[in-house]
């Protein structure tokens, strides 16, 4: 069974002075598949905190379906909500298969030890990520895009309707980026399972995701008030006027096939000085929303 | 098929492990300045009229000190896991978070202090070290929850802090010590196994065993925080209670080994390691086979302790890390040779 996601209200600040979100509300039906995007500093990494129970909001509530967050128990939440989040190695050398098993430490017997359907679930994991080649290797041993699987195949096996991710392709090539997305779209198809994955890769977000949460922090620096945000579907939100407003630079789109790309201009890039002839048909003057 | 323990295997090593143990502590017993005849000692028994001299010193002298030994090893071995895998760093020991100097402390104010009544048959320095040993690490804790979010980060400044401190009153009271009490002190410092008495070992051995099965059942849960306390959390942990709880256990578990023995060094960090770079960082099988391992490794330190320079006797501290330095150096050499020679 999938429950819906629901941020009611959230505000949230490391310092009571300076909040980093405010007022937020959307909601996430079940089996979405959701980016969230913006600029560094609007909040992306918090919002997976609030909405993994890591974080608690100063004012406002997370829901999972009519149940706050704030009542469910540590145990009880990892199993509705899993996270993968950046690149984070533990200090002893765990192997492969030991990292994707440790999430069934809440489901242990009372010795402490997985049961026979805990080490399907960490087959299934192993084979979904195409991680079961290295399964036996510890985790320092594995490349940058090995080890994200890794900690996929670990969310994966902790066998929850909801997944979180932070920055999943931030340290991979193409071909990863590519497997990763293919990974969890297949995810959301064949499980239902509700994705929310922040990420910094526009274009990456357009063709996989449904919907998209644009984060924009305030406009008046850094002592004016929190941002504000938008949530709609990909073509809604990924235009290059919102993407302008959100990042601050120009952004420039143009069709590929039946999908979109965006490109950030930067003054010194080497088309700058021609942006205007060359890319100006595609410019936020004339795409707009 | 996944390369996982089983509880099969763990069942089996630490079986083995136990019984190598047994086997190690029985040839200690054996060897020693004085010959010691296991035959002569068990068959004539003690007969108060006429004393067996073989009985006397096996069972007297040599076996409640090796016993001690293993139960002070066992204790500062499985203390170092837990500390090691709550501060997610191996460099870590029993002592990092201000037991040492705590309990130090406590010995060089009972010694200064002249005090003599004893507690339970325990000499006021055991008393004294016990009580300044949990008493630091009480300290520790609650400092290390004040500075705030990053508990780990807060925990091991507070201990840092809270050791140089003591150890900044332990100089200045040795400063103003007389010479009997210097040496008292600094003997005690050294780390030094004695001949305790049944009802101790029981009291001691019982707790310390109690306390390295507790901690079993909190090893997969340590295996999770050795991913960070937010991982942990999102795998369905109870981070908080879980650290309480394990640093609570080994706290008391370290407390008891000093009030015991003194500082003994080098134990708790480094047989942590050389069970794991043997057998893996999976704190279930960790844990019971650093325990059984440390207990091996203090009693065969403590009888090289007793032997090199008798008829005098080193402190086992001294041992410890002479033959442990360079134990460990060769087993990171060899064990990553191993490792590369693999990938």
């Amino acid at each position: 069974m999938t429950l819906s996601l629901h941020v009611d209200n959230v505000t949230f600040a490391y310092e009571p002075a300076r909040p980093v979100l405010q007022d937020v509300t959307f909601d996430v039906a079940r089996g979405t598949f959701l980016a969230i995007v913006g600029p560094n500093g609007a909040g992306k990494s918090t919002l997976i905190g609030l909405l993994s129970g890591q974080l608690k909001p100063l004012s406002g509530e997370v829901r999972l379906g009519d149940a706050s967050l704030r009542s469910f128990s540590a145990r009880n939440l990892a199993q509705q909500v899993a996270v993968v989040r950046q690149e984070f190695v533990p200090a002893f050398g765990f192997s492969v298969s030991e990292t994707v098993m440790m999430a069934r430490t809440s489901h242990y017997n009372q010795l402490g030890f997985e049961s026979a359907a805990d080490r399907r679930l960490v087959a299934q994991a192993l084979e979904r990520t195409d991680t079961a080649r290295f399964a036996s290797r510890p985790l320092a041993q594995l490349s940058g895009g090995e080890r994200q699987r890794v900690f996929i195949a670990r969310a994966l096996a902790q066998d929850t309707p909801i997944l979180l991710l932070d920055e999943p392709t931030s340290f991979l090539d193409f071909r990863h980026q590519v497997a990763t997305y293919d990974l969890l779209k297949s995810i959301q198809r064949d499980k239902g399972t509700t994705v929310a994955a922040v990420t910094h890769d526009i274009n990456l977000a357009a063709q996989y995701c449904d919907q998209v949460l644009l984060l924009r922090p305030s406009s008046d620096g850094p002592s004016g008030g929190p941002g504000l945000y938008r949530l709609g579907s990909t073509n809604e939100v990924f235009t290059p006027a919102e993407l302008q407003r959100a990042f601050g630079v120009p952004v420039f789109s143009a069709p590929v096939g039946a999908e979109r790309v965006f490109l950030p201009l930067g003054k010194m890039a080497k088309d700058a000085a021609q942006a205007s002839p060359s890319l100006g048909s595609h410019g936020p003057s004339t795409e707009s929303a | 098929m996944l390369a996982l323990l089983s509880p099969k295997t763990l069942l089996i090593r630490t079986g083995a492990a136990l019984l190598v143990l047994i086997v190690v502590m029985l040839a200690c017993a054996l060897v020693g300045t004085e010959h010691v005849s296991l035959r002569a000692a068990l068959t004539a028994g003690n007969d108060p009229g006429a004393p067996n001299p073989d009985y006397e010193i096996l069972l007297r002298v040599r076996v409640p000190r090796i016993v001690l030994a293993a139960i002070v090893g066992a204790a500062l071995a499985a203390s170092g896991v837990t500390f090691q895998a709550l501060l997610r760093n191996p460099l870590a020991d029993p002592y990092i978070l201000g037991i040492s100097s705590g309990a130090g402390l406590g010995v060089i104010l009972a010694v200064i202090s002249g005090i003599t009544w004893t507690l339970w048959g325990r000499s006021p320095l055991a008393v004294f070290a016990f009580v300044g040993a949990l008493g630091t690490v009480w300290l520790v804790w609650g400092i290390g929850r004040i500075t705030g979010r990053v508990h780990v980060t807060g925990l091991l400044l507070a201990g840092v802090v809270v050791n140089a401190f003591f150890s900044a009153l332990i100089m200045f009271l040795a400063s103003i010590a007389r010479g009997q009490q210097l040496y008292a002190t600094i003997f005690w410092l050294m780390g030094n196994m004695t001949e305790e008495d049944f009802f101790v070992l029981w009291v001691a051995g019982g707790f310390v065993t109690a306390g390295i099965v507790a901690l079993f059942f909190q090893a997969p849960r340590l295996n999770a925080i050795s991913f960070g306390s937010a991982d942990a959390q999102t795998m369905g942990i109870d981070v908080e209670r879980t650290q309480i709880v394990a640093f609570a256990l080994s706290a008391f578990m370290t407390a008891v080994a000093v009030s015991l023995s003194g500082l003994v060094g080098f134990v708790g960090l480094i047989v942590p390691h050389a069970v794991r770079l043997v057998f893996g960082p999976d704190h279930r099988q960790l844990l019971p086979l650093s325990s059984l391992g440390g207990a091996m490794f203090l009693v065969i330190a403590d009888t090289v302790a007793r032997m090199v320079v008798a008829p005098a006797q080193l402190p086992v501290g001294v041992v410890t890390a002479i033959v442990g330095g360079p134990f460990f150096l060769v087993l990171l050499v060899r064990y990553n040779r191993k490792v590369q020679g693999l990938s």
